[in-house]
């Protein structure tokens, strides 16, 4: 609009002071953005180290894959320990291949941004790279050989075994490449821009999930044998509730551990394609409204309420989630304190109720109470008038006027 | 109402709690359960509150061709956030947008007001309305998404466009027509004395007689006779007939352009000048003059449709009774399909009025949007040449209007008899 309507009133273009656009080469760096893409890849992270430590550490992960394949081989991995995470216990073995992982996604983002020609010559460089690396050296020491002693022969053994490095590296790197496949994902769709990467990373983990939740299903399990064993099944009964709101204990840490996982999935998710979303609108705005200082102040109003409600609903959603889960305990603690009754005492020993049916049937009622609550609570207006009184006199506002 | 990926989260909470219970896995149910949290807790917030909408524009009239330059304000007038509020304009999609875009996605705080402000381009003469506005309003996660129209119009006519139509042109063959100012006998704008009367507030100073004055000691004025050189009448067709070629180029708009513009001049002149749209009805305009009667005919000219086959006889019949003696006669008819052409024009001719037909080429439009074979054109193009002969033998003169002729210079071409 800038070129034919004119800037609008409110309009800074002063002195050295350039006016803000929504071009998304600013707009990118722009610190709502920014945030939003943080959000997204702190929330990656924890999701991955939760359903790592929660299924993967000490049971199926890439180390003991690793021992494996060297007890098999009877030789090390050519790939570094300190790399893999070999001989450190616990989390601390995916710390380095997380940032390997994150280093990867990173990089194919930033390539993702590069001119077609560029991105042409990088794809070129690495599979010559791979190529040189995995055949260089046989064609090489096979080449000179047969130069030297003017003959012309297959390669020999020696030579061949000179592709077991290369083999074994490159063995390691897709084994890494495949249990950081949500990382490397992640953080290529949050940076890169990418729908389909993300949607990756999400159908990975969830894949994962439901994959690891049918190997821990008793009956298949036990058909399992041995390797049944090694898969991390979480307890059909759990301790006493550890963590709690205001004093009421509704949830244990294993609980607690899922609802983690769940959480950070949608906060990953739902910043993620926070991002793209708005940034793939003020794209497909035309030039003049890119500049119109109108569109650049809805854009601000619009982020801000996404990172505000990002940390507001999630958190509330982390919240319900938790009291929907602790809340037949909550039922029971009231029935018993209100009628002094056995029979509440009874049924909270029965593992039906605590587990499956008891806990779903709650925590079903719970979330229908909270839903039916937005018509008898006015949320919107409770917290407009929670707004109004921190903003009293927003109606009177006057128009910041700069000179241009 | 709930969006796709509600439906979907929904849908799967329900479907891993489900499997979760047939599995006995609590991640599964976790998981599910967390689903539908989500969108309970995202459904405490829907829908937007009241958002007022204002529409300025900035004509309210406007030629064929103009730019339409439009501002919606677009205000919050409650006491809670719109949340994402999509509001869009909605433009007859005659208009094009030259400039800016006719949406915009907000967040109004209480008492916030957005400008959207872009410029239409208006290529289609018509009666057009801008509106109502369309707001959808969705949440944060796009969970929920709620529209809603704000029954607000604005109306605006788009003129047929003026054309420059040069003096000389049309005086050049027709000394008869127009042989200068001649002076009625009837109170208006004018030069000659016509009489004097009091003053009444509103009338201009110079006006006053101050001889008058002194002599009567009351403010009276000058009243001066209307100059008029005759009344001039303009046939227009617009038949079903006269839509033959594109949207932009076809008889009717290059009738309504060429009306317009002679109307315009001949206005511009103090002349009167009256106005006959025929169709499937007859409109008539009575001769009239000043700016009062150029608003009208250019009114009239912007509601012209295609449509109907009334024959030209049946106008001039039920009007040559109201037409002034001698007075100058416009017909702007294709002249297709309609047999009754050359007895109208005879008709008009014996009654003593100047008839001159401009008739846009119908076969050179069709032309633009069909192929026609080289001598099926021919044959048609040389049917056409007989009839305008037979006009002009008539009496009357004829011009011959290619698609691809501007209107002054079309005039120009003026073929006596």
């Amino acid at each position: 609009m800038a070129d034919d309507v004119g800037l609008q009133g409110d309009v800074t273009v002063s002195g050295e002071v350039r006016p803000r656009t929504l071009h998304l080469k600013m707009l990118r760096k722009q610190w709502q953005i920014i945030s939003l893409q943080i959000i997204a890849t702190v929330a990656l992270i924890g999701m991955y180290l939760e359903v790592v430590s929660t299924y993967v550490v000490g049971s199926i992960d890439h180390t003991m894959l690793f021992d494996t394949i060297e007890i098999l081989i009877g030789d090390q991995l050519p790939i570094g320990d300190w790399l893999t995470g070999e001989g450190r216990t616990g989390l601390s073995r995916f710390f380095v291949p997380l940032i390997l992982g994150l280093a990867v996604g990173g990089g194919m983002a930033l390539l993702a941004f590069q001119t077609p020609t560029v991105q042409q010559r990088v794809k070129l460089g690495f599979i010559v790279t791979l190529i040189v690396v995995l055949v260089g050296q046989l064609l090489f020491s096979w080449l000179t050989g047969m130069l030297f002693s003017f003959d012309l022969r297959l390669p020999n053994s020696g030579e061949l075994s000179t592709l077991e490095w290369p083999l074994l590296m490159i063995l390691s790197m897709m084994i890494l490449f495949l249990y950081l496949l949500p990382v490397i994902m992640g953080a290529k769709g949050i940076w890169g821009l990418s729908r389909r990467s993300i949607a990756w990373a999400i159908g990975f983990t969830l894949l994962f999930l439901g994959v690891h939740a049918i190997l821990a299903f008793p009956l298949i399990n036990g058909q399992l044998g041995d390797y049944g064993n090694s898969v991390s099944v979480i307890g059909a009964q759990f301790s006493e509730p550890t963590i709690g709101i205001s004093g009421l204990l509704l949830v244990t840490n294993e609980q607690f551990g899922l609802i983690m996982i769940a959480i950070l999935i949608m906060v990953f998710q739902e910043s993620s394609y926070g991002v793209i979303r708005y940034l793939e609108y003020a794209y497909r705005l035309p030039e003049s409204c890119k500049r119109d200082p109108e569109y650049v102040r809805q854009m601000d109003n619009v982020l801000n309420t996404h990172l505000k409600h990002t940390f507001g609903f999630l958190g509330l959603t982390a919240v319900a989630t938790i009291v929907a889960l602790g809340f037949h305990s909550v039922l029971l603690d009231i029935v018993k304190d209100s009628t002094g009754s056995q029979w509440a005492g009874q049924v909270s020993e029965s593992i039906e109720l605590s587990l499956t049916y008891g806990l779903v049937i709650s925590a079903a009622m719970f979330l229908s109470i909270m839903a039916l609550l937005r018509f008898f609570v006015p949320w919107e207006r409770i917290w407009g008038f929670i707004y109004a009184r921190k903003t009293p006199d927003n109606t009177t506002q006057t128009k910041e006027i700069v000179e241009i | 109402m709930w969006t796709r990926k509600a439906s979907f989260t929904f849908t799967g909470g329900i479907a891993l709690i489900l499997i979760g219970m047939m599995i006995a896995n609590l991640q599964m149910m976790i998981l599910g359960i967390s689903f539908i949290a989500f969108i309970v807790v995202n459904s405490w917030i829907s829908g937007h509150g009241d958002v007022e909408v204002q529409r300025t524009l900035s004509a309210d009239n406007l030629y064929k061709g103009d730019d339409l330059y439009v501002e919606l304000l677009v205000t919050n007038r409650s006491n809670r956030n719109t949340q994402l509020l999509e509001v869009y304009d909605n433009i007859p999609h005659e208009m094009k947008l030259r400039s800016g875009l006719n949406q915009m996605r907000l967040n109004l705080r209480p008492g916030e007001s957005a400008r959207i402000r872009y410029v239409l381009r208006c290529p289609l003469r018509g009666h057009y309305s801008i509106g109502p506005v369309s707001l959808r309003s969705r949440n944060t996660f796009n969970l929920g998404v709620d529209e809603m129209y704000v029954d607000h119009h604005s109306d605006i006519v788009i003129f047929p466009q003026i054309k420059e139509v040069e003096e000389a042109f049309l005086r050049s063959r027709t000394p008869k027509m127009y042989t200068g100012a001649t002076t009625l006998r009837t109170p208006g704008q004018g030069s000659e004395f016509y009489s004097l009367r009091e003053y009444v507030p509103g009338d201009p100073f110079k006006n006053i007689n101050w001889k008058a004055f002194a002599r009567t000691g009351e403010l009276m004025v000058n009243e001066k006779c209307r100059d008029a050189v005759t009344d001039l009448y303009i046939l227009l067709d617009s038949r079903d007939i006269a839509r033959i070629g594109t949207v932009l180029k076809n008889p009717l708009e290059m009738g309504t352009v060429s009306a317009a513009s002679l109307a315009a001049f001949f206005l511009k002149r103090r002349d009167s000048v009256a106005l006959a749209i025929f169709d499937d009805n007859l409109s008539y305009l009575p001769p009239d003059t000043g700016d009062k009667q150029y608003f009208k005919i250019l009114s009239a000219l912007a509601g012209v449709s295609p449509k109907g086959a009334m024959p030209l006889q049946a106008v001039t019949n039920s009007l040559s009774g109201r037409f002034s003696r001698g007075s100058p006669v416009f017909i702007i008819s294709s002249c297709e399909g309609d047999g009754t052409v050359p007895a109208a024009v005879r008709d008009l001719v014996g009654r003593g009025h100047e008839v001159t037909v401009l008739s846009p080429s119908s076969i050179d439009f069709e032309r633009l949007v069909s192929r026609i074979p080289r001598m099926s054109y021919e044959v048609l193009k040389l049917e056409r040449q007989n009839r305008l002969t037979t006009l002009a033998g008539s009496g009357a003169m004829v011009i011959d209007w290619m698609p691809d002729m501007d209107l002054s210079q079309a005039l120009m071409q003026v073929r006596g008899y």
